[in-house]
């Protein structure tokens, strides 16, 4: 048995520090990585994965922590990815999210691992994927993923869920609509929290109002997202939630929409080549592109022909 | 302002000035003013341009009377001294008591009691490590203890004050003694240190917290009760000290806690009470920082923005309620493990800017604050600075000696605009409740910490004996710290044990069930129900279990 | 591309609290420091039981636990050694920082902590230290 296989054993038995040194191992991609993400692909496929994901100061930290809370009611083992940003500057990072967690800090049942959004070699989104299957091997039975911060990485991150919780707080229709950029477009449900506050009503209606207007990529499963609201504070709503989580969770399963690893993978795959030809567009030189450019705006060329022109290009340098 | 013109004739002013500017740019070129800890420029010299006496009514008048400027009362220290009030509080109930006839034997006409960490946190003495019990503050958690940790005392005659968390079962506890004791309530006076929960939600320090709402529930119904039974007591401390030793500014520590008075203010005139009555009630607590004019200049605009604040919010006319009265601690965030002997001139330092700034008590500390609980000795010398000021150096012949001071009148002003454009931030956030919630003041206190750091870096603030002047040997032995005694503890602990025993176990049920009931349901007053249940002998601990279970546990501050 | 070998991995550090004190400015500023030293910092609120914090270490693979210390919440130290090693975490480093009397302090490095800082240390010495023990700790394991 190699190091990694011996590894995977105990991690698989049960042994805490033994998962802990395998997400290691998976975070910084070291030597013993591919061994061990190896080792553990016959056990994937039991652990549900819920991530977490809104504007900072909304109370999702807070929220997340209600939900395990119930999920530990439920008797579920919990493992739970907190992604916090790095400095742009140092490349260091304050891992701050286990401050709120304290209801669990006892439970041996919650596994709670932070991880930093520095610069992995593979992207964030491929990282926590495999820390994900890491604890899916270690036999847990839902992976909460939450991250820390706005912006781009955070929808990458939430990519990985099966279901995806988007939090926004109370407010005005300006601010819903700020929220609505990206990380709304991703959520298969809406959770406004701070139920409490007399905002909260409105900002359902209105977030049932844009949904039912737009046309959601997930309304192709038949899941059409749902808005909830809840006080995390006083845990008002949560059980509400977590049967939304589930009821999602088992769509999945019905509507042949994939979930698990290997799915988690193949988007991630799409998305990293997606971003892989972005970039190699980004670095042509003005020369390249000028007679492309040229002949769409004369009308002798569709975008979408261009673009596959260009397509050619770029890979076919390889 | 600076830049009006002057209204006195001067003649040769400006021709002076230029010429000594001259002279003075001739020497330093230029070299940028520094900053003091608020932001504020400090100019190497300040003149008649700066402030004049025909500012005199407008800006200072007289003490006692509005702006309040000079002081809050016609006589001040030259009247009443500051009181000499030492915090104290070590070991068993016995340990304290022992030491509390010490110092009164020294001197000290008022007396505080600090309890033990464990008390802070809301816990008995059998709850908890007993390594870590009594070693800054006495362990006091029944009756009993309170009844021997006072009993030399005449608690009808003598002003106590108690850092003593919300639910304010020490306060409980002192009125179950008067109790026993046969002493009416109407009779007992002193204040409850440190009762701003707010306070505990911006900076981490000790005290545990109940969740905001029930807080802020707690603390009126506190307010309330003392209104009506113990009118002698000063039910609200409201703090500047943990907020200016976690990192704000001074002009924010002021700032913020002046709002944090409104709120709370704002909070009991919405359940009827009438500010007329409990404004009176409403005391302060500051840090004194080694930031000499600064702490001077910042008390003195506190206190004329009260005075104004009262009248205008609140549209007070109780002259009494218009005093901003304060009790001062040389700060211990400016003081050095380095060549710890140094701590004995900040602390005069700081002192005095308290003395001048109009405190009305003071507590100095000991020079090995640093090292752990202050030894007998080092206390002794912070009693002894105190009497120095007062008695050689005379501090207390003159009130408010430094008024009319150009520096001082141009920094009071200055401070004063810093102050009230923090007091200005909470307002549009809401209210400092609100802002509290939001996380808002946390925030800014972390990023005052890290500015100040900053400057220590860059070589701005010099910390005499760390970053210059350094010594490789200390030439100074530190003694081995004491602890409390263990044997001693061990008996407390069985004491305690065997009191909680033999108690009227129906009596404590009953009292506690009725606090419990009294929270779940929002109805009575809490603190009413607490000195009940004191009175039934249920302990800190039980009382404090009891509220956090019911109104809700406030979770740790979060600043990373 | 040969992989990371996990030496180069940044330090991972454990910033916390345990037993009765709550003053947190400092270790606030020490999470700062050791970030701004390219280090990912677990930061954690005052009041931690030593439990959760053995918890905490297992769970986030930390190299050094750093404790902030006021009044004789250092005298848990010894506690906390013996959790971690029982744990299976006898690798990882501790430190304290604080007040801690010298003669304490002695009794602290007997008994398995590795450094004591006092007030007034530098951010050189605590970073420099702080990376030379996650070295010591990663070696070790």
């Amino acid at each position: 048995m190699t190091d990694a296989e011996e590894l995977v054993a105990r991690l698989r038995r049960g042994e805490r520090v033994a998962l802990a040194r395998a997400i290691t191992a998976v975070e910084n991609e070291t030597a013993e990585a591919a061994g061990i993400l190896r080792a553990i692909q016959p056990h994937l496929g039991h652990a549900r994965v819920h991530g977490f994901t809104g504007p900072p100061g909304v109370g999702k930290s807070t929220l997340v922590d209600a939900y395990i809370t119930e999920l530990r009611a439920r008797g579920m083992s919990v493992g739970v990815i907190a992604v916090d940003p790095s400095s742009p500057v140092s490349g260091g990072a304050i891992l701050g999210d286990r401050i709120r967690m304290t209801s669990h800090g006892l439970d041996p049942k919650v596994f709670v691992r932070s991880i930093a959004a520095r610069g992995h070699l593979g992207g964030l989104s491929a990282t926590t994927a495999f820390v994900v299957d890491v604890m899916d091997a270690a036999g847990k039975d839902v992976i909460v993923i939450e991250t820390v911060g706005a912006g781009q990485s955070e929808v990458e991150v939430a990519q990985v869920a099966d279901t995806k919780v988007v939090i926004c707080a109370p407010g005005a229709g300006d601010d819903v609509q700020a929220i609505k950029a990206g990380i709304l477009e991703i959520g298969d449900l809406l959770v406004v929290n701070k139920a409490d506050l007399p905002a909260a009503e409105v900002t359902v209606k209105q977030l049932r109002g844009m949904l039912t207007l737009r046309r959601h990529p997930n309304v192709r499963g038949g899941w059409m997202p749902e808005v909830l609201a809840t006080t995390a504070t006083s845990g008002a709503g949560v059980a509400a939630l977590a049967d939304a989580i589930a009821r999602h969770d088992d769509d999945l399963d019905t509507s042949g929409r994939k979930s698990g690893s290997g799915p988690r993978l193949r988007a991630l795959l799409a998305e990293t080549a997606a971003r892989l030809v972005a970039t190699r567009i980004g670095k042509l030189d003005e020369a390249a592109l000028a007679p492309l450019v040229a002949a769409v705006r004369a009308g002798d060329l569709d975008i979408a022909s261009a673009a596959e022109r260009l397509l050619k290009e770029v890979t076919g340098e390889a | 302002m600076s830049e009006q013109a002057l209204q006195l004739p001067l003649p040769g002013f400006e021709q002076a000035e230029t010429a000594w500017r001259r002279d003075y740019d001739a020497r330093l070129g230029d070299a940028a003013n520094p900053r003091n800890r608020s932001g504020i420029e400090v100019k190497p010299l300040y003149t008649a341009a700066d402030w004049s006496a025909e500012r005199y009514m407008a800006d200072l008048g007289f003490p006692g009377q509005p702006p309040m400027t000079r002081g809050i009362y016609p006589s001040m220290h030259r009247g009443r001294t500051w009181s000499q009030r030492q915090l104290i509080g070590f070991g068993t109930p016995e340990d304290y008591a022992a030491r509390l006839e010490e110092i009164m034997a020294a001197g000290a006409g008022a007396i505080s009691l600090i309890p033990c960490n464990s008390v802070y946190r809301g816990y008995d003495v059998d709850e908890v490590d007993p390594v870590l019990l009594g070693t800054c503050g006495a362990t006091i958690n029944t009756v009993d203890d309170m009844d021997t940790a006072l009993r030399s005392v005449d608690i009808g005659r003598i002003s106590t004050a108690m850092n003593d968390p919300l639910p304010f079962t020490l306060l409980a506890l002192l009125l179950a003694v008067a109790k026993r004791r046969g002493v009416p309530w109407t009779k007992i006076t002193g204040t409850s240190n440190q009762s701003d929960y707010i306070s505990h939600y911006v900076a981490n320090h000790m005290f545990f917290r109940l969740a905001l709402p029930g807080s802020r529930r707690v603390l009126v119904d506190h307010i309330a009760f003392c209104q009506n039974q113990v009118p002698g007591w000063n039910p609200v401390s409201v703090v500047g000290q943990h907020m200016q030793q976690s990192g704000a500014t001074p002009a924010e520590a002021m700032g913020f806690t002046l709002s944090t008075a409104i709120q709370y203010a704002e909070d009991c005139r919405a359940r009827g009470m009438d500010p007329e009555v409990f404004l009176e009630g409403f005391t302060f607590f500051f840090d004194i920082s080694i930031s000499f004019f600064e702490e001077i200049a910042k008390f003195r605009a506190g206190r004329r923005i009260w005075a104004r604040l009262v009248r205008e919010r609140f549209g007070v006319r109780n002259p009494k309620a218009w005093r901003f009265k304060f009790h001062a601690q040389t700060s211990g965030v400016d003081l050095t493990r380095q060549q710890p002997l140094n701590n004995i001139a900040r602390v005069a330092i700081q002192a005095m800017a308290g003395i001048f700034g109009g405190l009305q008590s003071l507590h100095s500390d000991a020079y090995d604050e640093v090292l752990s609980v202050p030894t007998e000795a080092a206390a002794r010398v912070a009693v002894s600075t105190q009497n120095i000021l007062r008695e050689e150096a005379h501090l207390t012949d003159v009130i408010d000696p430094l008024g009319g001071s150009f520096y001082v009148e141009r920094l009071t002003e200055q401070m004063e605009a810093e102050i009230e454009a923090a007091v200005a931030k909470i307002d549009a956030a809401g209210g400092m409740y609100a802002a509290v919630e939001s996380g808002l003041v946390q925030t800014l206190l972390g990023e005052s910490a890290c500015a100040f750091q900053d400057r220590i870096e860059r070589g701005e603030e010099t910390i005499v004996g760390v970053t210059a002047h350094r010594r490789d040997e200390e030439d100074f032995e530190v003694k081995p710290l004491e602890r409390p005694d263990r044997a001693r503890m061990e008996t407390q602990i069985a004491k305690f044990k065997s009191f909680k025993a033999g108690r009227n176990q129906a009596e404590v049920r009953r009292a506690l069930d009725e606090l419990a009931r009294a929270a779940a349901e929002d109805s009575g007053n809490l603190f009413e129900k607490t000195v009940d249940a004191a009175v039934a002998e249920a302990t800190h601990g039980e009382i404090c279990a009891c509220l956090r279970r019911e109104l809700g546990f406030g979770q740790p501050l979060v600043v990373a | 591309m040969t992989a990371p070998t996990l030496a180069q991995r940044p330090p991972k550090v454990l910033v916390t609290k345990v037993g009765l004190d709550g003053h947190d400015r400092g270790s606030r500023l020490v999470a700062a420091f050791l970030r701004d030293a390219g280090m990912e910092v677990v930061y954690t609120a005052p009041w931690q039981e030593i439990a959760t914090v053995v918890k905490l270490a297992l769970e986030e693979d930390v190299d050094v636990i750093g404790i902030s210390s006021l009044a004789t919440d250092h005298l848990l130290m010894p506690q906390v050694v013996t959790a971690l090693r029982e744990a299976g975490l006898g690798h990882v480093r501790l430190v304290v920082g604080g007040i801690v009397p010298d003669d304490e302090a002695e009794e602290l490095l007997r008994a398995g902590v590795s450094r004591v800082f006092h007030p007034g240390s530098t951010r050189e010495d605590i970073v420099e230290t702080v990376r030379r023990l996650a070295d010591d700790a990663r070696a070790a394991i």
